[in-house]
């Protein structure tokens, strides 16, 4: 069994609720799909079972009805398990995961700036990246969002000489 | 602070309702600092955001902007990560092209590191040398790509140029020169005892802590800790090279110093290999304007460190979603832990020391004498002036060399 | 123009302070700004200086596009220079906001703050055009006079 097959049956094993959601893409990519509930047992077992002992980056999206997250591990083998949840948009809460990387803050402080989430357990600090004046309630990175000047941007099929 | 009386901290100009954001924040007992906040967003432009409205090319033009001295690296971990969704194979001989831009980037990246470096510390004349030695790789890296910085190498699919014979001769007799120039370098690092002075001892960063705060790169690499993407995850042609992980326990900017002109003769030998073994063949398959819906996470070691793009398609012309991570991202914290208990003046090359992709030069830094102090600001060319001179008063002077800095005609 | 003017302006043509100021940019452009330091353009021959502080330059060599964060600092900056004073504006972001414009965090180029005196673009301004750029400058500031 591959490296990349043997994670799927061990989360599987684990995890009954992450049946048919734990996807091999290539060599040493590996995604799975959480229920909001499960992700904090999941990343943990990830995290202190599993050796994913490097947090690469966390991935924040507007899924429409819901707001994504991904969380993307990594392991000394080279391995990438990106483990997503979903959240509701009305109350998109996270539970922060600075207690397993401290360096996790910095992305958590761009979801809360960025898509609006929530992150429990996250202390005060300064706000990243947006600046101190930016308006409240406004989130970029959601779909329904957008910046004042694109309207004004000629799309691309209006471009004599591109 | 008993160096006070020759520094001052200006307050102000500023008018009072405008607070002028800085972007370190040093809380001070005397020269010490006790906390080192770092706040970041000066550079936040909305790429992200904007890539969602642009076609997938000219969001690749955006993405090569995320960083002028690493732009291959970024247009590269972007690349791969679509030609991963669309399921397109890169020629073999572009794949061998991308990775020789990639290492000639590492190249003028570490050499321009260096100089830097050494102006952090006063020493401006390894600043002057290394880069016009750096000038060799910025010739051969125009006449490949037609342009400077910001190559516009890649496409979806492979590469937009192809290396003539003439060009591979080139950059042969270019890599025997930079050899001999870096080997000088390295003397200097290993037995110019002013500069060794100067950086051991600073910037510390133990292993358990590097790996604790994630840290990435030449970085890390310095505290043991051998993570290199090219190696743990290969792309490109990264499993085609034989090549070492350069690492070493010093712990310090100095062992980042060593890690770094190790890895020049380390890329050296790479375009080498590369180039004597460059496959024939086409540059670039065709690929679609639609990419189908799917992700990919693509990885890539930048000059910095872990380079990071998640890249999620719909089916459509344009992406839905991009996430970069940047490499200086990832040592950030690392800088803030490695400044505690340390003197003001080590700021800025502990600072520099981890190749930020952040202009340093005009950030402002908030000082204040204890927590409950008013914070008075600086300038970035402040610090840098009065670390010079309070390192001259522990005898580090860089206008008296112990090595001679001659070192011969230049090609 | 009166003979004090006269002998300040002169000493400006002769040897211009430059402060070198970074707006959001990718640092190309900076790094590009940097090497028309260095021998191989050496921006220095023409008696120009990079000077730290505001308050001893002549001339500001602006690149980025800026960004909403850095714009008061870009103001208070100009603000701190004595006249006469001169903006240059490095590289295409600096002058129009290139790739970036319409992203939300920013400005569309350095005049959308300060007056700009000359524009050199380019993606990054090589060194050359930047050397251009500052000696027409100096040759626009000889014509005033």
């Amino acid at each position: 069994m591959s490296e990349e097959q043997t994670i799927q049956s061990e989360l599987l094993g684990k995890f009954p609720c992450l049946q048919d959601k734990v996807r091999l893409q290539r060599a040493r990519r590996v995604f799975a799909e959480a229920p909001s509930a499960q992700i904090g047992k999941v990343f943990d077992f990830a995290v202190r079972d599993m050796g994913f002992s490097i947090l690469c980056a966390i991935t924040g999206l507007d899924l429409g009805g819901e707001l994504g997250v991904i969380y993307h591990l990594a392991r000394d083998s080279g391995v990438v398990l990106n483990l997503t949840t979903a959240v509701s948009r009305d109350c998109p809460r996270l539970q922060s995961v600075v207690s397993y990387f401290p360096a996790a803050e910095i992305y958590e402080r761009e979801l809360i700036d960025l898509l609006g989430f929530e992150v429990q357990g996250l202390g005060p600090g300064p706000r990243y990246p947006l600046p101190d004046d930016w308006p409240a309630g406004q989130y970029p990175l959601r779909k329904d969002w957008q910046a004042p000047a694109e309207a004004s941007l000629p799309q691309e099929s209006e471009e004599k000489d591109v | 602070m008993s160096d006070a009386r020759e520094f001052k901290i200006p307050i102000g100009p500023q008018h009072p309702a405008l607070k002028e954001p800085t972007s370190f924040t040093v809380t001070l007992s005397g020269e010490k600092i006790l906390q080192v906040g770092v706040r970041l967003g000066y550079n936040h432009r909305g790429i992200e955001k904007a890539c969602e409205n642009r076609s997938f090319i000219q969001s690749l033009y955006l993405i090569e902007r995320v960083c002028g001295i690493c732009s291959h690296s970024h247009s590269s971990c972007f690349v791969q990560a679509v030609e991963e969704i669309a399921g397109l194979q890169p020629p073999p001989r572009a794949v061998y092209i991308r990775t020789i831009v990639a290492e000639l980037e590492r190249i003028h990246s570490h050499l321009l590191w260096l100089g830097v470096a050494g102006h952090e510390v006063g020493f401006d004349t390894l600043l002057m040398y290394t880069w016009r030695d750096r000038e060799i790789v910025m010739d051969l890296l125009a006449a490949l790509t037609g342009n400077r910085v910001n190559y516009g190498m890649n496409t979806f699919g492979g590469v937009r140029r192809d290396i003539s014979p003439e060009q591979k001769a080139d950059i042969l007799k270019a890599m025997d020169a930079l050899e001999e120039r870096t080997k000088y370098y390295i003397s200097i690092a290993t037995e110019e005892t002013t500069l060794i002075k100067r950086l051991s001892g600073v910037g510390m960063l133990s292993h358990p802590d590097a790996i604790r705060l994630g840290a990435v790169g030449p970085t890390a690499r310095a505290s043991n800790v051998p993570r290199d993407i090219r190696k743990d995850d290969p792309y490109a042609a990264y499993d085609q090279v034989p090549f070492e992980v350069i690492t070493n326990d010093h712990n310090d900017v100095y062992g980042r110093t060593l890690v770094r002109v190790g890895e020049l003769m380390q890329s050296y030998k790479m375009i080498r290999h590369l180039l004597n073994n460059l496959p024939d063949g086409p540059i670039a398959v065709k690929a679609p304007r639609k990419m189908p819906a799917g992700e990919a996470l693509s990885r890539y070691e930048a000059p910095r460190g872990e380079n990071v793009h998640y890249v999620r398609a719909n089916g459509s012309e344009k992406p839905e979603r991009v996430k970069v991570r940047a490499p200086t991202l990832a040592n950030v914290q690392a800088v803030a832990h490695m400044l505690k208990d340390r003197y003001l003046a080590d700021l800025p090359i502990v600072v520099a020391a981890i190749d930020p992709c952040f202009s340093c030069t005009d950030r402002l830094i908030a000082l204040s004498q204890g927590q409950s102090s008013q914070p008075g600001v600086i300038t970035w060319a402040q610090l840098h002036d009065y670390s010079i001179q309070w390192h001259r008063k522990q005898g580090i002077d860089f206008g008296q060399l112990n090595k001679s800095f001659t070192c011969g005609e230049l090609t | 123009m009166g003979l004090l003017q006269k002998a300040v302006q002169w000493s400006r043509i002769k040897s211009p302070w430059i402060l070198h100021f970074n707006t959001g940019a990718c640092n190309a452009c900076d790094i590009e700004i940097i090497a028309a330091l260095t021998p191989q353009y050496d921006l220095e021959r023409f008696g120009v200086l990079l000077k730290g502080t505001p308050r001893h330059a002549d001339v500001l060599l602006c690149s980025g596009p800026v960004t909403r964060q850095i714009k008061d600092r870009l103001l208070r900056i100009y603000e701190q220079m004595a006249e006469p004073k001169f903006v240059v504006a490095i590289g295409t972001c600096a002058c129009s906001g290139g790739v970036f414009k319409g992203c939300y965090n920013v400005l569309a180029g350095i005049d959308s703050v300060l007056p700009v005196s000359v524009y050199v673009p380019g993606c990054p301004a090589n060194p050359t055009a930047i050397l251009d750029g500052v000696v027409k400058l100096l040759g626009s500031l000889e014509s005033t006079e």
